[in-house]
């Protein structure tokens, strides 16, 4: 008898403090971890303050969404060896490509989730010059000039200066009629031309905008309007060139990082809203070319007419592109060698 | 009549400064010629320098980038390579990522015990080397943790941890999917008792109370544990061989029996604004076996003695066995199920620490050898108050104090300084005596008060004194050996110890 009420009152205080655990628990918070690339901090500082609001007024749940910025290839090595990324947002397919096959983080066919393979913004290589463009750089031939000093970053670690190395060949090619070999030689020159490699698109922005080195930056079309909103329209200009690339950042869920964290659901709601009349406006607003047809158009002013060409043209897709360029012994790795 | 000469004079002065200014328009003239090539050479010397200057200040500009990039790259790799460290935690080193790691650690425990009825009992005055632990654990592949806790030194004399014997103490290893899903497998605590689940290193007293003599210590098992919402709720469920209580089980135990034992602790203010309520929690643990007349670990543990036979039973702070499986004839042997449970809270404040716990172990047993044969369902219960207060202010809590100012009289820190009080009991079932224990030698019941002081020099190093009162009820009658050598009198130690812990 006596056992018996010593048992009931073990259980009836164990439930009591039970419930008063659950009763103190605090909102629900969910956090969110963006791995991405170097010239997207603006970008997802304004559309992570804008997803919150949108989640919290559609499900009361707070999200805090922290970044992570780098390097392209570096990001994704990181996320591969074992940085908790729930969504990358990346510079190029490949870097997400490497982390599903290499750490099985997520599916091989996550391009075919979301719209536009997974490309809800684009953009472009541009050059930004000093102001008055005093080497007088118009096009891409002229980078090869003697003298002329050109900044970009390494391809072996940033995916803006794969897509950079890849419009400048891929000029060459068009020039010389898809002789490889002329364009092999072009881009051999251009690189003759590039003192310093910075390991990311961040970096090479400061080279030339803070050290002040160099006549050209080969930059992200929204870096370079980045650089001279904060930098002042009296320090530099935009050229555009006759021709470049179409670089297509993609993003991706993390499958299972997302799932061990049980924020599959906002993750997923992270990308899908980047499609959204807002995540498509922030875009735009961030100097990223938008997807959406009339957000596009409610930007066009800032995006000069091109010819733009893509990897899957010009080059046989990422992978193809990934093994002749930039794998280790790959073109890349023979013209810097001979620089 | 004017002879003219001043104005000749004027004249001729007038036609020397046209002939001066001529000169110099002639010579002008004339040198333009020459000079202007000469500027014309300077201006593209200029440009020319200023085009040198320009592509000696890239060329340096160039330089100290490129330096400062190898700066950086030497400290991004410096961030990939294993990491070291030295310092009052022990001593580690890891791959940069955290993925592999292993870590040395080490428990010194040097005691003196002063009986102050030192008849000649097992309970001896003297210096004992209460633990000696070379500690190693790691982690392999992210989530997978180890610990290996190997003990030279003399756990218990006569306790099922072979006295003097080296022996694994803890050895398991860890899954951790999450903080709150983890799971653990091999030999260490079994998640019953409070006071027994406390750090060795951390433990108030030189020697636990006496409601850790009805709570089993270290069993081989599989369990699943975790911590949910960072800690606001703790518990550990899982299957053990099952062991009596105190007993501290060998590597292997080939018996049919098995024990579910788990724990539930919780701490509802955990993460609330109320710092008085943060460290409040309460809990319960308790678990179920059943024992076969085989199982040579169903009885509780013993100190034993030199000059009785080891009989299972409990022991006093003084380590010093008071009640005995010893009835007049024949002996006793564990058989059926056994049950065990174990509400407990705890209580961290500032300086103060509070804690109890109160203990139930329920045990079917019977006796063997002589006839009529008898069996019973034995119910011992215990309870223990302990508190504590930093005399220094520092923080207590269950994971030890670490001081403000460690110890360095030339600087006048004298590390923290607590204060410490304990009051136990443990009550036998009467239903024992007199088929399943000699009520002649054995207690009934123990009473036990405690109070000491801890030196805390640094966070590695402790010093304690303490005093333990211990009466009995029962037992007293036999002054030669234990039980009722112990039993005889009260029991009265000064304990001592110098720990050093990294």
């Amino acid at each position: 008898m006596k056992n018996k009420f010593t048992l009931s009152l073990v259980c009836r205080v164990s439930l009591l403090l039970l419930l008063a655990a659950v009763a103190s628990a605090p909102a629900k918070e969910v956090k969110l971890l963006n791995v991405s690339y170097d010239p997207t901090r603006e970008l997802y500082a304004d559309y992570n303050a804008a997803f919150t609001k949108y989640w919290k007024t559609k499900t009361g749940d707070d999200v805090v969404v922290s970044q992570s910025n780098g390097g392209s290839g570096k990001q994704a090595q990181a996320v591969i060896n074992g940085l908790a990324a729930d969504v990358v947002t990346l510079a190029l397919a490949y870097d997400i490509d490497a982390i599903s096959q290499q750490a099985g983080l997520l599916p091989a066919h996550w391009q075919e989730r979301l719209a536009h393979r997974s490309t809800p913004y684009t953009s472009t290589i541009v050059f930004l010059v000093r102001k008055g463009n005093p080497k007088h750089l118009q096009d891409w031939a002229d980078l090869v000039k003697p003298g002329v000093i050109v900044v970009t970053p390494n391809p072996k670690t940033s995916g803006g200066a794969r897509w950079a190395y890849l419009a400048a060949y891929a000029y060459a090619l068009d020039q010389s009629t898809n002789d490889d070999a002329q364009a092999r030689a072009f881009v051999t020159k251009l690189y003759k031309n590039v003192p310093v490699l910075d390991s990311g698109a961040r970096g090479a922005t400061t080279t030339f905008v803070e050290r002040e080195i160099g006549d050209v930056l080969l930059s992200w079309e929204n870096e370079a309007h980045l650089a001279v909103k904060q930098y002042g329209a009296d320090k530099f200009d935009i050229i555009t060139p006759s021709l470049s690339i179409l670089a297509e950042p993609p993003v991706a869920l993390v499958d299972k990082t997302a799932k061990k964290h049980k924020n599959t659901e906002v993750a997923q709601a992270y990308l899908e809203y980047l499609y959204s009349a807002e995540g498509q406006d922030i875009a735009g607003r961030n100097f990223y070319r938008p997807r959406d047809p009339q957000v596009a158009a409610k930007y066009a002013a800032q995006f000069p007419t091109l010819r733009l060409l893509t990897v899957d043209d010009i080059f046989g897709g990422w992978q193809k592109a990934q093994a002749t360029h930039f794998a280790d012994g790959g073109v890349f790795d023979q013209i810097f060698q001979t620089k | 009549m004017n002879n003219g000469l001043p104005d000749d004079r004027g004249h001729l002065n007038m036609n020397k400064n046209r002939i001066k200014l001529n000169r110099w328009i002639l010579a002008a003239v004339l040198g333009v010629p020459t000079i202007l090539p000469a500027l014309a050479s300077d201006e593209a010397e200029i440009e020319a320098l200023k085009a040198q200057v320009q592509a000696l200040d890239q060329k340096i500009r160039i330089l100290e980038r490129e330096r400062e990039l190898d700066q950086q790259g030497a400290a991004d790799k410096a961030a990939t390579l294993p990491q070291i460290t030295i310092g009052a935690n022990g001593f580690s080193f890891g791959s940069a990522d955290t993925n592999f790691s292993l870590a040395v650690h080490g428990v010194l425990q040097m005691d003196t015990r002063t009986f102050g009825h030192d008849d000649n009992i097992p309970g001896d005055s003297g210096f004992l080397l209460r633990r000696a632990r070379p500690i190693i654990s790691g982690t392999v592949f992210r989530d997978f943790d180890f610990l290996l806790v190997p003990e030279f030194g003399n756990a218990s004399p006569g306790s099922a941890s072979t006295a003097t014997t080296p022996s694994v103490f803890d050895a398991y290893i860890n899954y951790r999917y999450s903080p709150a899903v983890q799971f653990q497998a091999g030999k260490f605590k079994t998640p019953i008792g409070l006071e027994q689940l406390q750090g060795d290193v951390n433990t108030t007293f030189n020697e636990r109370s006496l409601v850790t003599d009805l709570v089993p210590n270290r069993d081989l098992g599989f369990e699943l544990h975790g911590d949910i919402r960072g800690g606001l709720v703790s518990y550990a469920a899982g299957i053990f061989n099952g062991v009596g209580d105190a007993r501290n089980t060998s590597n292997y135990s080939f018996q049919d029996n098995r024990e579910f034992d788990g724990r539930v602790f919780v701490m509802p203010f955990k993460t609330s604004h109320t710092p008085a309520l943060k460290n409040l929690g309460a809990g319960v643990g308790g678990g179920w076996g059943e024992a076969s007349i085989n199982n040579t670990l169903g009885l509780p543990n013993t100190t034993g003695s030199s000059t009785s036979p080891a009989q299972s039973g409990y022991t006093t702070d003084g380590q010093q066995q008071f009640f005995a499986y010893n009835p007049t004839s024949g002996s006793v042997q564990a058989s059926g199920a056994h049950w065990r449970l174990s509400p407990q809270a705890s209580w961290y404040y500032g300086p103060l620490s509070l804690f109890g716990e109160y203990a139930i172990s329920d045990q079917s047993v019977e006796t063997s050898g002589t006839v009529p044969l008898h069996s019973a369902t034995l119910e011992n219960k215990a309870w223990e108050v302990t508190g504590g207060w930093v005399l220094t202010g520092e923080e207590a809590s269950f994971n030890g104090i670490t001081p403000k100012h460690p110890f360095d009289p030339r600087k006048g820190y004298w590390g923290a300084w607590q204060v410490v009080g304990r009051y136990a009991e443990l009550n036998i079932d009467q239903a024992a005596f007199p088929y399943f224990s000699d009520p002649a030698t054995s207690a009934s019941a123990a009473q036990a008060w405690a109070v000491g002081i801890n030196w805390y020099l640094n966070k590695n190093l402790r010093a304690d004194a303490s005093f333990s009162h211990t009466t009995f009820t029962g037992g007293g009658t036999s002054t030669t050996s234990t039980p009722g050598s112990v039993t005889s009198h009260p029991e009265d130690v000064f304990f001592t110890r110098l720990q050093l812990a990294f």
